[in-house]
């Protein structure tokens, strides 16, 4: 965005109109209100250019949430509620993003080939199976990959949350690892130098370290410590930025941060946004546990809630902002959870059918793509592998998902994992 | 100006009072000079608690058999023997063997956690015994640090952490686990003990690990098979495995036999004879406050005390939407193992008993196999089956041979995993030069060496500490028994008084939001505590320094990673911890300023890297301290520089 002088502007008018209505209770009605007047809509056709994924870790139910089955056995304590759209309906915790439904692409009907939550991250996350001896990148390096970076400064893609579990650059460059953020309240730590260390003086520690190692680098060349050397790099770069800025919530509004909720995965989603805002690539940000074995209808309400919240302050927000022409949100998780309530009060896992939401740029909303079965058990309509919604999402984004990109071992894989991307999802 | 004079007064103020005891004894004293300036420290004091060094022992840890050595040193060479005839089959090149320093420093990091400190180093680097290796190896196992840096180990294998879920109170099971480690338990015994452990957690620890997957009847078992058996069977919960042989029906015999195992006392016990004494206790509580809330230490005392582990026998169904045409839905399935059959030992015993035995088997010699490959892997990097935890037939080890024989070596030393440690740390190859092994690379990892690896968030955080505290142990987390003072419950009779009676004590003690205050008070610097890693209550939060470098969630079965990011080399820049080293009383300033001279240099090598610097490295580090504005800032600059080196986080 920094490149491109018109796209600047358009952020800034956005900025101005932020503030401009937050004079007159900001972000309450009247914030919402804009929604309604849909003056940010993408023009048909528009790519993505950058992309929110939402990761809800642990399987999120779908029969709760997005997918809900009234009157049946299964439904459980959850009641179903009304979107805008005559028909369609979502879990009572929902009630801000069923208010939105126009915005949302929602798919009921994939399908994944594990219950094994390590692989079915993976699996979700690189469009690939979990292999011995081969790892694949997760989607934000390999929109790093393939788009480059926005911002020259600010990291290609970030990670908001554990980051474990994430398969980071896989086989791609090092360049492309998300930068981990463990508390989007804190954002980047340790950025600056104490304020007894001089320029000067910082420079002969890093002088000195490259002198003394140098040996060391040489003898151990290898992907493990040259990706060191690349991080040592992007954190020098990193720490001398002026737009490190984007990092820092707490230059947001007290009232914008409240919009979001007052807690890890909306002050998450508000970094996702101004991270967006500063010209990052590809945010991530993990949310949950879900994997609710106990006491489904205790916990979920809470957890759905702050999702709600999140989420729904997340899109208005980017619209708003004019961000949404531009940028994709992506909510996606593993598996589903069993329509069968546990001795426990609880959901099981479920891979034979589970629920994911598209929007923003690239995505035609207001629409319900696929079916379960009556109980949310299998896939009664178009059954979408997890390769198809990989898939959909790259070539929502414009990006070439026929493309080979070869690993070290000479094998070829593809964004998107070579599924069929769902061209009705497609604005 | 003025505060930048208070700050260094401040820290020499400091480190004049710290008590003259805590230099160590075999070095040189002050010269009586007035010391260099410091490194403008931060004007933090570190706590007191970790300043004070100490002779006592920081636990009780069995010893290794010394006589035994003779013995040690021959299953080396046969492990040995096996390697040579491989590289020789497969041309590989032998790897360079490891120079003292080297093999000083990998030592320290593989078997006690963390770098040694200037005076271990020093000791070891000038000493001329030819058998200070095995030495070292020997006393390294029966010192409190291997216990540290194994539990470090199965933490991240067993998921250990303090509260899996709120209302579950887990830290026995975890000092449980560290006291197994120091006594030595032989690794069949332990198992066995958690696979079949009943009671609550404060009477018998050991149930911890089948309360860890409470609620969770299917996925214990898979992970219980996955971590002491090495397969993946998870995906056959749901249906016939994709990439394996195991059925949907296969997976439901296995669990038929822990079926009847319960985490919760219900209405099916004694205690539930009245009905819900947890329920009752937390109305009482709350009808008796004016707001209508009993305290949160109160209801997670109550609640944590309904964990009970019982074993009574019960049916397992297939679910209702079995899709095969072997059974019907909801058919009971009869307990049956995966592979082989239940030891005629425990024929007549309950069923859960029966898994148990088989898990352990050693007829089967699985359960040695992969504990075997998990030594090996510890040690050298890589499995000879590669993941450990994903034996089967499309996954073959790389050296049957090796593999063969290192199960038979658990067996002939009756699962003493120690000695079998003791066994791989003595073989050649294992004291060879750190080689780079691309895991995407074709070539099949013949074990010419380990593989170079970054340190693990543990080993880092412990090595840090070494350079810091003169009492990395001065806190450690209670054992068993102690928390079990304060906190059991009789649920077949409490009133009220009693539940308030237990929970103060509780609230008072290991409460969680009172513990970490507490611990804060005594050791902890900036918010960190400056303990070993195995001691800190875990998971610890997102942004913990050990969470950057990638300690494990406690989530996932061997959760934790050592790939780079960005906010790792911004703490290492910038963080509390690297700011330590600089702080008056921590061991490094302390040593090094105790020099006052440039001779500085070589202890500040020989801390950081464990060895003294080359002639050309000397002469950069000695112009950088000659150079600088004050000789302490020079040596701030060249501790940081150190820190900051691949040489340092990686083991070669």
């Amino acid at each position: 965005m920094k490149n491109d002088a018109l796209d600047k502007f358009d952020v800034l008018l956005s900025r101005r109109n932020l503030l401009i209505n937050g004079t007159a209770g900001l972000l309450g009605v009247k914030f919402l209100s804009n929604w309604e007047n849909n003056v940010f809509a993408a023009a048909p056709g528009t790519k993505a250019k950058q992309v929110i994924l939402l990761t809800m870790r642990g399987a999120m139910s779908h029969i709760d949430t997005f997918d809900p089955k009234p009157g049946r056995d299964v439904q459980g304590e959850t009641e179903a509620i009304k979107t805008k759209t005559p028909g369609v309906l979502f879990g009572n915790s929902l009630p801000r993003l069923s208010g939105m439904f126009e915005e949302l692409a929602v798919v009921r009907s994939l399908t994944t080939e594990t219950g094994d939550h390590e692989q079915g991250t993976y699996l979700m996350r690189t469009a690939y199976k979990k292999l011995n001896s081969i790892s694949h990148p997760g989607l934000g390096p390999w929109f790093q990959h393939a788009m480059g970076k926005i911002s020259k400064d600010l990291p290609g893609n970030v990670l908001i949350g554990n980051g474990n579990e994430h398969p980071n650059a896989g086989f791609l460059e090092s360049a492309v690892i998300p930068v981990p953020i463990g508390d989007p309240a804190k954002g980047l730590e340790n950025i600056r130098s104490p304020s007894y260390l001089s320029d000067t003086n910082f420079k002969r520690r890093l002088a000195l370290a490259n002198r003394i190692d140098a040996d060391f680098r040489e003898k151990f060349s290898g992907t493990e410590v040259d990706t060191y050397n690349q991080m040592y790099k992007e954190a020098v770069r990193l720490m001398g930025s002026k737009e490190l800025e984007a990092f820092d919530i707490s230059k947001e509004p007290e009232k914008m941060r409240e919009l979001y909720g007052s807690n890890r995965f909306g002050q998450g989603c508000l970094l996702a946004r101004r991270l967006i805002q500063g010209g990052v690539r590809f945010v991530e940000v993990e949310f949950g546990p879900w994997d609710m074995h106990q006491q489904i209808f205790t916990d979920l309400p809470d957890r759905a809630g702050v999702l709600d919240h999140g989420m729904s302050a997340l899109l208005t927000d980017l619209k708003t902002q004019g961000l949404l022409s531009t940028t994709m949100v992506v909510l996606a998780t593993e598996f589903g959870r069993t329509p069968k309530i546990n001795e426990n009060a609880g959901r099981d896992h479920h891979p034979g059918v589970f629920s994911c939401v598209l929007a923003g740029a690239g995505i035609l909303g207001g629409q319900v793509y696929g079916a379960s079965d009556e109980d949310g058990r299998s896939v009664a309509d178009d059954s979408v592998s997890i390769a198809d919604f990989n898939t959909t999402i790259a070539k929502a984004a414009g990006l070439d998902t026929k493309k080979e990109y070869f690993a070290p071992n000479g094998r070829p894989f593809k964004i998107g994992g070579g599924g069929t991307a769902i061209e009705k999802l497609l604005a | 100006m003025i505060f930048r004079f208070l700050a260094i007064l401040l820290a020499i103020v400091s480190w004049a009072a710290i008590p003259s005891e805590s230099f160590g004894q075999t070095k040189p004293k002050p010269t009586g000079k007035k010391p260099a300036a410091p490194v403008k420290p931060p004007p933090v004091k570190l706590p007191t608690a970790v300043l004070k060094p100490t002779t006592e022992p920081a636990m009780k840890v069995a010893p290794i058999d010394r006589a035994r050595r003779d013995s040690v040193l021959e299953a080396a060479t046969k492990i040995d023997e096996i390697l040579e005839r491989a590289w020789e089959k497969n041309g590989i090149k032998s790897q360079p063997s490891l120079r003292d320093d080297q093999f000083l420093r990998r030592i320290y990091l593989e078997l006690g956690g963390r770098i040694p400190t200037y005076d271990e180093a020093s000791k070891f680097l000038t000493s001329r015994s030819k058998e200070k290796r095995v030495d070292l190896i020997d006393t390294l196992l029966e010192s409190p640090d291997y216990v540290s840096h194994f539990y470090n180990y199965w933490a991240d294998v067993l998921r250990l952490c303090e509260r899996p879920q709120n209302n579950i109170v887990l830290d026995p099971y975890l000092a449980y686990v560290k006291e197994k480690i120091a006594e030595n338990k032989p690794y069949d015994k332990w198992v066995h003990e958690m696979l079949t452990a009943d009671g609550k957690i404060w009477q018998n620890p050991a149930v911890g690990f089948q309360m860890r997957d409470d609620g969770m009847p299917l996925p214990y078992v898979d992970n219980t098979v996955r971590v002491f058996l090495g397969k993946q069977i998870g995906c056959a919960q749901c249906h016939d495995h994709p990439f394996d042989s195991w059925t949907q029906r296969q997976f439901y015999e296995l669990a038929a036999f822990t079926t009847g195992t319960r985490t919760r006392l219900n209405g099916s016990d004694p205690e539930f004879k009245k009905g819900n004494p947890v329920n009752q206790l937390i109305k009482e509580a709350r009808e008796k406050t004016p707001d209508g809330k009993a305290s949160a230490a109160l209801q997670q005392l109550v609640r944590a005390n309904q964990f009970a582990v019982r074993y009574n026998k019960r049916d397992l169904k297939l679910p209702h939407d079995y899709a095969y045409s072997d059974a019907k839905p909801n058919d009971i399935v009869k307990p049956k193992v995966l592979w082989g059959s239940v030891p005629s030992s425990a024929a007549k015993a309950d069923r859960r008993e029966q898994f148990a035995a088989w898990v352990i088997s050693r007829e089967d010699r699985q359960f040695a196999r992969n504990i075997a490959n998990r030594m090996w892997q510890k040690m050298f990097g890589l499995g000879i089956v590669e993941p450990v935890d994903d034996f089967r037939a499309d996954n073959k080890p790389s050296n049957p041979e090796l593999l063969e024989h290192l199960t038979d070596e658990v067996l002939r030393l009756n699962f003493d995993i120690r000695e079998l440690v003791r066994i791989i740390a003595n073989t050649k190859a294992y004291q060879k030069l750190a080689m780079i092994h691309e895991p995407s690379s074709s070539e099949v990892y013949q074990f010419a060496s380990p593989i170079l690896h970054r340190m693990t968030a543990e080993q880092l955080w412990d090595s840090l500490l070494t350079l810091v505290a003169y009492n990395p142990w001065a806190y450690q987390r209670p054992t068993a028994k102690e928390i079990s003072a304060v906190v059991d419950l009789d649920l077949s009779k409490a009133k009220l008084a009693d539940a308030e009676k237990v929970a103060a004590s509780y609230e008072s003690t290991y409460f969680l939001p009172k513990y970490n205050r507490d611990l804060q008070k005594l050791c902890g610097y900036k918010g960190q505590l400056l303990v070993r890693a195995s001691e800190i209550p875990t998971p610890v939060p997102l942004g913990h320094f050990l969470r950057q470098f990638g300690q494990s969630d406690r989530e996932t079965i061997e959760g934790g990673r050592t790939v780079g990011t960005v906010p790792q080399i911004l703490a290492m820049f910038n963080g509390p911890i690297t700011h330590i080293l600089l702080e008056p009383g921590s061991v490094i300033y302390d040593d090094v300023m105790k020099t006052n001279n440039i001779n500085g240099v070589d202890i500040v090598f020989i801390s950081v890297l464990s060895h003294k610097p080359s002639l050309l490295d000397r002469e950069f580090a000695v112009n950088e301290v000659k150079t600088a504005e004050t000789m302490g800032q020079g040596f701030g600059n060249l501790i940081w520089s150190l820190l900051n080196t691949r040489e340092f986080i990686f083991i070669q």
